[in-house]
């Protein structure tokens, strides 16, 4: 690392000052580092203790002597947590594929074509990204009530949607906009139609685009609780969000069954982040919103 | 097999914020089969969308286009057999460069063992063999450039079109890659159409010239022609490093002779073109390449103001009395400082002179005689 | 290059453009027509009748005063800015002071980078359950540190104190969303040209007035839209809040989103939960014009 290299305000011209300004840097980080994982830690001790040996007279999260997988044990026995992560499963996978697809295409058709009102597109789908969630879902509660489609994988699916597609598309119609149309027209000239073009060239190049919009749409479907909550009123329908949100009202659940679902509801996204990092990142720098 | 490409008052139009451009403007001329053409002009003179409408990327808004015997104005790009080579060279990112060249061949369902058998030969004929199994960010950019040449090399088309090419790529490479492109045209039967801003390149490449004034054709010639038989005041300028000199003047009558009174020199104007000018203003164009202290009877003072030295010779950037810029370039200026004052001639065979449309009315020759026939 | 192709053209050439552009366009007008034009038309419609899902009675803006002249109204917007303004700065400052401390490029600030995703990745809910547990009276990490250092004398029940609540909740929400800004700053950092900064060396500037005339132009742009457009995503929050505390104790977390759920699923008032609806929509227009209006964020894809 070299002085004034890719830094901000780093142009320092004696050592003392370098070092101490190197010390409270790591001391910073250190104390951030802390700060962001301590919780994390203290979700995985609790989950993979047994509450006595948690509890017992004061608190001992620090050192796990012991792991048992008796809090998972109790999940699975005295409660419908299968049944609700399945239902998280199915209505995350149904809006991922949905969100995705639509940001695809309508980011596809954005770019490529003109067409009058472009600006009132863009503005339009900003603006639904702007959106509180539980403004949308009143009055689709009501619509969905009507239609008598309420505790349906559908209906949630589509609010799910709903909430992920404005961002979806608008990072899609981001991301074709680097994809040069001379790419296109090289294939077309060689004889391909404008279908295969769109499977043999862009959609492999549009590829890390598209892998951030799944990642994203996962992200909102499988964090829900919005909509999950104003859907689905039946027990057997709720996603593992609403459903745990329930326990801690429930007396014969504590902590350690509460922590032990908690590290079960973490563990696609950090399948995620582990496999799909990259693309992650390049999410959270496409344009200014995230 | 190559084809002729007739372009029969084709017109192209867009449409912006409610205003139309006119980006061509009805062209009509034969580029001849198997020639090398180039179409050459500023930016914005629609030249790109000329090579576009022959592609079938553009379609025209009225006129029509044919290929030989086949009108091909309603085709699709891709039932055209063109090849095209873009301006930002256009690689899949995801296929290696084996698998870019073949794209084409693979789409029109040539067997594998044949595809792969053709891609060797283009990438020996390009130099890229060691490159066919790499990935295009690997590539150097003259090296990406000679993959989208092999891929245009070996779909064999009709008509290989190829869109500023070199525009991103430094003068060396630029070089080699003219040698590439004249090979490519003599070892393939097609009709070549070649779209530039730089005109050295339009000039050393091609058998044609088409040079395009914002949509319209100015001129349609070989190489030379342009040089020493513009039509006009636009091509002169736009043909020749350094520009060529245009220099206001007007017809006068001195005593019996006419003469093109100009900045501090007369040339003398024959009474078949001018005696019904007297009093127009007209424009008197000069290459600087003929302008030297031997250079003939018309003499012009120049007052240097900045001297360049390319190689042997000199240029010299300066003024004439009046204040008009004027260049000059021998392999003599060398002892030339800025500020000095030169005295330079000029043999009006060499001179040519515009009316005040910036048409040709006569040059070399026919200072002497007839009226220059435009080309077709 | 350009990256469009004109859509009026001849008709028979292009029949596979067609059908793309179709099959471009028809679901993406499909869904948002289904799923945003015409819920929002139907509450702005129902906010306009008593009891709309019952015996629908037209009061024209009678639902629309009654909210706004209600006596906590102005409790519920009052907790809605308060939440969404220091939730806003303090993940501003935080992801400020981290984006320059990773830029530093010291050993482990990947690591670092890599850690401040996690608390984005974990579900609302895990992050509500870890914080409820730290905050706990009785088990919770924080409480025993205060008790143990003197601060205090009893545990302080946090989310069910009034003067503590919105600060927990607020404290959690900067832990879950602090990291946006963290990441939209830092790339903003790392793509200020390193030469401006040596150029400024050479002509004499101390570390201070570079980052004075360097640094803080160039994140200027991302700061505004930061505190503009994460200022109005919080203020729209929901989640979160409702799961720590469900809007108590007292309202004293009831923001603007939490009082149109409670409005509607509590009290079935949908008159009155689609007008405070309606309300918030309005706000978010008028914030939306100027977002428009200063940033042009559409821009980006149309020209």
């Amino acid at each position: 690392m070299a002085i004034g290299e890719g830094a901000a305000g780093s142009i320092v011209p004696q050592s003392v000052q370098k070092r101490v300004k190197r010390i409270s840097l790591i001391v910073v980080a250190l104390l951030v580092a802390v700060f962001v994982t301590v919780p994390v830690y203290v979700m995985v001790a609790i989950a993979l203790q047994s509450p006595t040996a948690v509890f017992a007279g004061g608190d001992v999260n620090l050192l796990i002597k012991e792991f048992t997988l008796r809090n998972f044990r109790v999940l699975f026995d005295d409660t419908n947590t299968v049944r609700y992560f399945t239902n998280s499963l199915i209505v995350t996978a149904s809006s991922t594929l949905l969100s995705t697809s639509l940001a695809v295409a309508a980011g596809y058709g954005l770019t490529r074509f003109e067409f009058t009102g472009k600006t009132i597109a863009a503005r339009a789908v900003l603006f639904a990204y702007m959106f509180s969630p539980i403004v949308l879902a009143i009055p689709l509660y009501v619509i969905f009530f009507s239609l008598d489609l309420l505790n349906s994988y559908f209906a949630l699916t589509m609010a799910l949607t709903a909430i992920s597609a404005p961002f979806t598309i608008w990072l899609m119609w981001q991301y074709f906009q680097t994809v040069p149309i001379s790419l296109e027209e090289s294939a077309w000239v060689r004889g391909a139609s404008r279908t295969r073009t769109l499977w043999d060239v862009v959609l492999p190049v549009a590829r890390p685009g598209y892998i951030s919009a799944a990642i994203f749409s996962f992200a909102v479907a499988w964090n829900d609780f919005t909509m999950a909550r104003v859907v689905m009123s039946q027990d057997e329908m709720y996603t593992i969000t609403v459903g745990a949100s329930l326990f801690l009202d429930r007396v014969s659940i504590g902590w350690g069954e509460t922590m032990a679902v908690s590290l079960l509801i973490c563990i696609p996204p950090f399948i995620i982040a582990v496999f799909l990092q990259n693309y992650l990142l390049q999410g959270f720098n496409v344009g200014g919103l995230e | 097999m190559a084809r002729p490409i007739h372009f029969d008052n084709v017109r192209k139009e867009f449409q912006a914020a409610g205003t139309v451009h006119v980006a061509v403007d009805d062209l009509t001329l034969t580029i001849p089969e198997g020639s090398f053409t180039t179409l050459v002009g500023p930016s914005g003179c629609g030249k790109t969308t000329t090579l576009r409408m022959i592609a079938g990327l553009e379609t025209p808004t009225s006129g029509r286009l044919a290929f030989g015997d086949e009108d091909v104005t309603e085709q699709t790009p891709q039932e055209r057999n063109c090849a095209m080579v873009f301006q930002s060279i256009a690689l899949y990112p995801h296929m290696t460069v084996r698998e870019n060249i073949g794209y084409g061949l693979k789409v029109q369902g040539v067997p594998k063992d044949e595809r792969n058998r053709r891609i060797d030969d283009a990438g020996e004929t390009l130099q890229i063999t060691e490159q066919l199994e790499k990935m295009p960010a690997e590539l150097s950019g003259g090296q990406q450039q000679r993959v989208a040449l092999g891929s245009a090399f070996v779909q064999d088309p009709d008509v290989l079109l190829l869109d500023e090419p070199m525009s991103d790529l430094d003068a060396k490479l630029k070089a080699e890659l003219r040698v590439e492109v004249q090979r490519l045209h003599q070892e393939l039967d097609a009709t070549v159409v070649y779209v530039t801003h730089d005109q050295t390149e339009a000039m050393t490449m091609s058998d044609q010239v088409i040079l395009l004034n914002e949509g319209r054709l100015e001129q349609f010639a070989p190489p030379g022609e342009l040089f020493d038989d513009p039509v006009s005041a636009y091509v002169a300028e736009f043909i020749g490093t350094p520009s060529t000199n245009l220099l206001p003047a007007t017809v006068e009558r001195r005593e019996d002779a006419l003469v093109l009174a100009s900045d501090g020199f007369d040339v003398p104007a024959p009474e078949s073109e001018f005696a019904d000018r007297v009093g127009d203003a007209v424009t008197v164009g000069i290459r600087p390449q003929y302008l030297s202290p031997n250079g003939g009877t018309v003499e012009v003072v120049v007052t240097a103001e900045v001297v360049e030295q390319l190689g042997t010779e000199f240029v010299v950037h300066g003024y004439t009395p009046s204040g008009h810029a004027i260049d000059a370039v021998s392999t003599t200026f060398g002892s030339v400082q800025s500020g000095d004052e030169l005295r330079v001639g000029f043999d009006p065979a060499d001179a040519f002179v515009f009316d005040a449309d910036g048409q040709t009315i006569c040059h070399g020759d026919e200072l002497t005689g007839e009226t220059v026939s435009r080309a077709d | 290059m350009s990256t469009t192709t004109a859509l009026k053209s001849t008709l028979d050439r292009f029949d596979e453009r067609r059908l793309l552009l179709l099959v471009a366009f028809v679901p993406f007008v499909a869904f948002f027509t289904l799923v945003w034009a015409i819920p929002i038309a139907y509450a702005l419609g129902m906010s306009l009748f008593a009891n709309p899902t019952g015996t629908a009675t037209f009061v024209g803006l009678q639902n629309y005063i009654e909210i706004l002249t209600a006596p906590d109204f102005s409790l519920f917007l009052w907790n809605s800015v308060l939440y969404a303004v220091s939730t806003t700065v303090a993940s501003l400052l935080v992801g400020l002071a981290l984006a320059l401390v990773v830029n530093q490029q010291i050993r482990g600030g990947n690591v670092l980078r890599t850690m401040m995703i996690f608390p984005y990745l974990l579900p609302t809910l895990v992050v509500i359950f870890i914080w409820q547990f730290l905050f706990d009276p009785n088990l919770g990490v924080i409480n025993q540190w205060l008790l143990e250092y003197g601060i205090v004398e009893k545990p302080i029940a946090f989310f069910s104190t009034i003067e503590w609540a919105m600060p927990a909740v607020a404290i959690t929400s900067v832990w879950k969303f602090g990291s946006f800004a963290f990441f939209i700053l830092l790339a903003r950092l790392q793509a200020i040209d390193p030469n401006l900064y040596e150029r400024a060396r050479v002509e004499g500037a101390s570390t201070w007035q570079a980052f004075r005339d360097i640094t803080v132009p160039h994140l200027r742009g991302a700061i505004l839209i930061i505190l503009l457009v994460r200022g109005i995503w919080m203020f729209n929050k929901f989640d979160i809040i409702f799961l720590a505390t469900r809007g108590g104790p007292l309202d004293a977390t009831t923001t603007l989103p939490i009082r149109v759920y409670e409005l509607a699923f509590n009290e079935v008032n949908f008159g009155g939960a689609t007008a405070l609806a309606g309300i918030m929509f309005f706000l978010l227009a008028g914030v939306a014009v100027v977002y428009f209006k200063v940033f042009e964020p559409e821009k980006e894809v149309a020209n």
